[in-house]
Parts: C-alpha cells; structure tokens; sequence
C-alpha cells in the first residue's frame, strides 16, 4: 500500500514536471556576473530580464496554439574560459533549453561555443564583439551554424575607430591592447584597418598589457616617445582605466580611441575626470532620444535601483536579443532549439526593440560570409564620447539622425 | 630624451618600490621579535584598504580616514598573533606558516563577501596632476607614497628607540631569553610587534590604493614584491628595504620597457634567487652566530 501510494507520488511528481517544463520556453543567460567584466555580464541579464518581464507579465509567447511564459537559468561565468567550457557543457545536457543568450568575453565563447554547435544548441552571443568568435566557423567551413552574434562585432568597431583617428587628421598612433583573445584580435582588426584604410595612419608603438596591470609607465612611454597622437586601444574596463590614468601621470593629453568597452562603468568610475573626451563607437546610448528608449531607461533603473546602467549598450542588446529570440520561438511554432534556429534565419517579422527595429537581422549561414549571422552593420553603430562620468553622442549628427529615424 | 625616458621610468617605478618596501617593513617587524612572519600580511594590507573605503563611503573625512585605517590594521595584526601565531610559538612549532597563511585566505573569502570581487577607486584629496621636474612627470599621489613610506618607518624606529616600550621590542629583538629574564614579557612584545606590523601592512594600503584601485587582489603581486625585497634586504635590515624597494622598483619599471611589460616580474624572482644563493642573510642583513 504504502509503495504503490509513493510510486503514485512519483509518477504524479514526475508528471508536473514534465507538464510544468512543457508550459516554458527554456532560455539560459551566461556571462559574468562578478569580476571585471561584471558590469556588461550584469547589464546584458538585467536588460535581457526586463524584456522577459515585458512579455511574460502579457502572458507570455504565443507558440502555436498557447501561450507560454519564459523561464530564464542563470549562469554565471566569471569572464573565464575554463568556466565558460563547463557551463556551456551544462546547458547542452539539459534536454529542454530552448537556446542561450549571451556571452560578454570573446574568449569564453572560444571555449564553450562549440559545445552548443555540436548539439545544435541555438545561441545568440551578446555583447562579445570579438571578430574571433565568429570567423571561427567560417575558418573551420562549417556548414550548419547554431551561433548568432547581436553585437557590433570588432571589425566594425576598429573601422570606426581608424576612421575617426583619420578624420581627425591624426598620422601617429599608438596601438596598446590587452594580452586576452579579444585584446589580440582587437590589435590585428586596428592593423587590418589601417591598411584597408590607406595606410594613412603611422603605428609608432605596438604594446599589451596582462589582466590585473595597473602601471602601465612604460607602455605609454613608448608611445609618447614614439610622438602618437592619439592611443588605440582593446581592453576591458580596469585595466582601461589604468591606461587613462598612466597618461594623466605622465602628463599625456592625447585622445583615447578604442573599443566600446571603454563605456563599462569600472572604466569611466576609475578613470574619473581623466577618462573625459574618450571615444568608442556604442550600439545604445543611455540618452533618452525614442519614447521607446526612454521607457527603457526609466523601467531600468526603476526596476534595479541604479541612476546609471553599468553598461548601457549591454543592456540594450540584452534587450533587444531576447525580443528577436522570441519573435523566432512564435515564428518557429515551437520550442525545439533547432527550429528557433530556422526561424532566426529568416524572422519574417520585424522586431521592435530599443536599438532599431529589427528587418530580418539574420539570413542563413553562409561560411563564406559571416555577417549571415550577425545582426549589426556600420549605420548601427555611432560614436560614444565619455563626459563626467556618462556616455554621450560624440557627434550631433548621429543623435539627430537616430532621432529622425525613430520618427518615420 | 632618451636619458629622460629612463630616468621617468625609474623615477615611477622607484616610487612604487616604496610600498614593497613598507611592506616588507611589517614582515622584519614580526621577524625581529619572533622569527616569525605573517605570509597573509598582503590581505592585511587589502582589507585595511577596503576598510578605509568604507569609512570614506560613510563621509569621514581624509585625514580621519587615514588613522582609521591604521587602527583597523593594527587589530587585524593583533588578531592574527592571537589566532594564527601564539600557540604556535608556544609549541616552539613552525605551524604559524600554515596559520597565518590560513587566516590570509579567510580574509580573501571575507573581503569577497563583503565588498564583492571588482576593484574599485579610492578617492583622495591628493591631487594626482603630475608636477615637473626637470623634464619629469610625478605626481603629488605619488610623491605622498614616499612621504608616507619614510614618515612611517621614521616614526616606528623613533618609537622603538626613544620610548620604553620600545626599548622592550629591542631587546627582545636582540636575545628573548635574556630580556625575559630582565622581566620583559616576550609574549607582550611579540604581540605588539605584529599590531605594529597590521598598522604598517595599513598604511601601505592606504597609500597604494588611489594609484592601483581597492579590492580583494590588489595585494596579491605586491605582497610577493615586498616579500622579495624583505629577503633580499635582509630579515633584519631596517632601512635596507627602502633601498632594495626603491632598486626592485626601478629595475621592474626598466625591464618592462625594454624586454616587455610580461616580464615585469621577473626581477624580484630573479633577484630572489640570486640573494639565496649569494648572500642569505640579504644584502644588508647581519650574519647571524649561533651559539650553541
């Protein structure tokens, strides 16, 4: 009596179960929620949790004949690859994730996405922008690719970032990076781009710095010496604001271009007034030039008690992303991950986020061209300037023309 | 310009080497009384730092900060002789290594609860607007570390030789038998000694932290710099610390230069290994005799 009354308590145990995991849609989040990269990690969640909010407090995604609400598995990666390996094994054992949206450091995607490629498990990395974690697979000639980027992927990045250093009239400069995947692959875009661009910029000084340095004297001497004048830099927020300081110590008044990491709050707090005038190109800034920007905004820093988003862009990509998952989970009817895949790759629907309004982000993966699968081009991205501790339009231009667009 | 860019490069690099060599400074402290050392005195530095932060967070103004700071330190030290090294002694026992290397990681896993793992600024009224001299950038921050460096071992060595309490510390430095049977309390002075040392382990983080930032890693390299510098001076060199953190300071700040910034540490390990192989006792340290 007393076995068959448990074994009924099991099977009905198992049966919610089942029952209650078929009623989500299962979505992880990874990135780093504690350390340096911090800011992003936490920013990409919180704005992606937002969004999840939006559409489960209105009863949730329309998938086929019901409705069903999100369900999001936090994974915290702590900007290290070894971690990033482990949880991406994790995810892909679990047999019901309906995808994974996430990634902030280039090399944790290096290490943990081929994980998800080989079970077929649909990914969208954001806010990693390192070019490596997607020429990865056109090197390799893959045919099927379960990897999406939202994310303004590095080699967009470093041609904006030559151009503006040309459009300055600047001929010396100076390339410092730090000695990560994404700092290296960061250089060799910068290097790449120069070229492309008509070698009209002199590298006087090539230099890099470990995770953690905080003197960074002799670099900048190199380059000082070297007569740059302007720094190109690929690093992340500490070690960023490492470098502000060594040139406000050495007396060095020359602009700091970079990648938009140099918009992490652990940047622009330890930096202080010395990070002043720096310039990266931004897919989000916190500037509330759309109503749709505007409730963002607000819902975020009511909803996290802050009156600054740690990384605005992250939080606006985290955002967006999930929305554009979404649109792919009712477009594909389904919660099978490679179907949302499918569906990703031809989203018929356009999807209204905070960054633009999203027209067929994807198209189906071609290893001859990697922007199959990314979702950001140059009109997307404009150039961010650091002003007293906040990120700002560096040109007029950019906000009018987003202003108007969002108007038509 | 060239010899300008080497001196500049020495000149920063020489500065920081003040901070190894204030560290360094707390490790002869304990060494002197007790042949003992805390191999956690770099997270001493780090939570004393962090403790500061809190206290400027709460709207203390600096100058009360900075004592603030240094009494937290100084219980911290007082706190790893109760804990970690007493016993140990007493037992005429080398278990004070492990202990003390034991409480240095519990003050890690503590920092990391409390203030989280991100490095964070620390603001101070010091201006850090480089000055120049004669073609050289140096900032007042930077100038204030050495300041603090000097006033601080100056004022200890003053304690220990003009005051009574001092001279006690001295003695025992010197023979702890023959002091004890003066009616000197040797457990007295080993204890003051390792408050001396949390109060120097302080003020080093309090120095150091509006230049690299505050948070539970900040005193990871540096405590291995300071031990270095600690041997290679001598356990028992006083002002030789200074001179050897300045050298290690300069000599890293080179080194980075002309070989890359990846091999910045090499020096302090090579220096390191040279000292043991050479001169054991560190340059300016005293052979010891022992009578047996």
């Amino acid at each position: 009596m007393m076995k068959k009354t448990m074994l009924a308590a099991l099977a009905t145990g198992l049966f919610a179960l089942q029952a209650y995991a078929a009623d989500t849609v299962r979505i992880a989040i990874t990135g780093p929620f504690t350390g340096g990269s911090a800011p992003m990690g936490v920013s990409m969640r919180d704005g992606a949790k937002l969004a999840i909010d939006e559409i489960n407090r209105a009863g949730g995604i329309q998938v086929g004949a019901k409705k069903m609400k999100i369900e999001v598995i936090e994974r915290d990666d702590e900007a290290k690859n070894e971690r990033g390996a482990l949880i991406a094994q994790e995810l892909t054992s679990m047999k019901d994730l309906a995808g994974v949206i996430g990634t902030v450091n280039t090399g944790v995607c290096l290490a943990g996405d081929k994980y998800c490629q080989e079970k077929g498990l649909t990914k969208i990395i954001t806010p990693a922008a390192g070019s490596a974690s997607m020429t990865q697979w056109s090197k390799a000639g893959v045919k099927d690719l379960s990897i999406f980027r939202f994310s303004a992927d590095d080699g967009i990045q470093a041609s904006m970032v030559v151009e503006e250093a040309i459009n300055r009239r600047f001929t010396k400069v100076a390339i410092i990076h730090d000695s990560t995947n994404y700092g290296v692959s960061g250089r060799d875009d910068l290097l790449n781009q120069i070229r492309k661009q008509g070698n009209r910029l002199q590298v006087v000084a090539t230099e890099k710095f470990n995770i953690g340095d905080k003197d960074m004297t002799a670099q900048l001497l190199k380059a000082k010496f070297g007569g740059a004048q302007a720094i190109l830099i690929w690093g992340i927020g500490p070690e960023l604001a490492a470098v502000s300081n060594g040139m406000a110590k050495l007396g060095m008044k020359v602009p700091l271009i970079g990648g938009w990491t140099l918009s992490m709050s652990n940047y622009i707090d330890n930096a202080g007034k010395n990070g002043n005038g720096t310039l990266m190109p931004q897919t989000f800034i916190e500037d509330p030039i759309t109503p749709k920007a505007r409730s963002f905004i607000e819902s975020y820093h009511k909803t996290y008690g802050v009156s600054r988003i740690p990384s605005p862009m992250s939080a606006a990509q985290g955002y967006d992303a999930v929305y554009i998952f979404a649109a792919a989970v009712k477009q594909a009817k389904s919660t099978d991950t490679h179907k949302i895949k499918d569906a990703l790759e031809d989203l018929k629907e356009p999807v209204k986020g905070v960054i633009a309004t999203w027209k067929h982000p994807y198209s189906k993966w071609n290893p001859a061209d990697e922007q199959t699968h990314e979702a950001f081009r140059r009109d997307r991205v404009v150039m961010g300037m650091v002003q007293d501790g906040r990120v700002v339009f560096a040109n007029q231009a950019d906000r009018q023309r987003l202003m108007k667009n969002a108007g038509q | 310009m060239y010899t300008l860019l080497i001196v500049q490069l020495a000149v920063s690099g020489a500065l920081m080497g003040m901070v190894y060599a204030l560290v360094a400074y707390g490790f002869q402290l304990t060494f002197a009384t007790s042949k003992s050392i805390n191999f956690g005195q770099g997270e001493l530095v780090m939570l004393s730092a962090l403790f500061s932060l809190t206290l400027i967070d709460t709207g203390l103004p600096y100058w009360l900060v900075v004592p603030g700071g240094m009494l937290f330190g100084a219980a911290l030290g007082l706190f790893v002789e109760r804990a970690g090294v007493r016993l140990a002694l007493e037992q005429k026992s080398e278990g004070w290594i492990l202990l003390t290397i034991i409480l240095g990681l519990l003050g890690f896993s503590t920092a990391e609860n409390i203030w989280g793992r991100d490095d964070r600024p620390f603001p101070t009224p010091i201006p850090s607007d480089p000055l120049h001299f004669f073609g050289i950038d140096v900032t007042p921050l930077e100038l204030s570390v050495a300041v603090g460096v000097l006033t601080v071992m100056g004022l200890v060595e003053l304690f220990k030789r003009k005051t009574l309490l001092g001279k006690a510390f001295e003695a025992v430095s010197a023979d702890r038998d023959a002091a004890q049977l003066m009616g000197i309390s040797a457990t007295r002075t080993i204890q003051l000694s390792y408050g001396l040392s949390g109060l120097v382990a302080a003020m080093a983080g309090i120095l150091v932290a509006p230049i690299t930032t505050v948070g539970p890693t900040m005193a990871s390299v540096l405590v291995l710099k300071a031990f270095s510098v600690a041997v290679v001076a001598g356990l028992d060199s006083g002002f030789g610390v200074v001179l050897v953190g300045l050298f290690l300071g300069a000599l890293e700040s080179l080194t980075s230069f002309y070989l890359g910034s990846g091999w910045r540490e090499a020096p302090g390990l090579v220096l390191l290994i040279l000292a043991l192989a050479v001169r054991p006792n560190g340059v300016f340290g005293k052979a010891t005799i022992r009578k047996v």
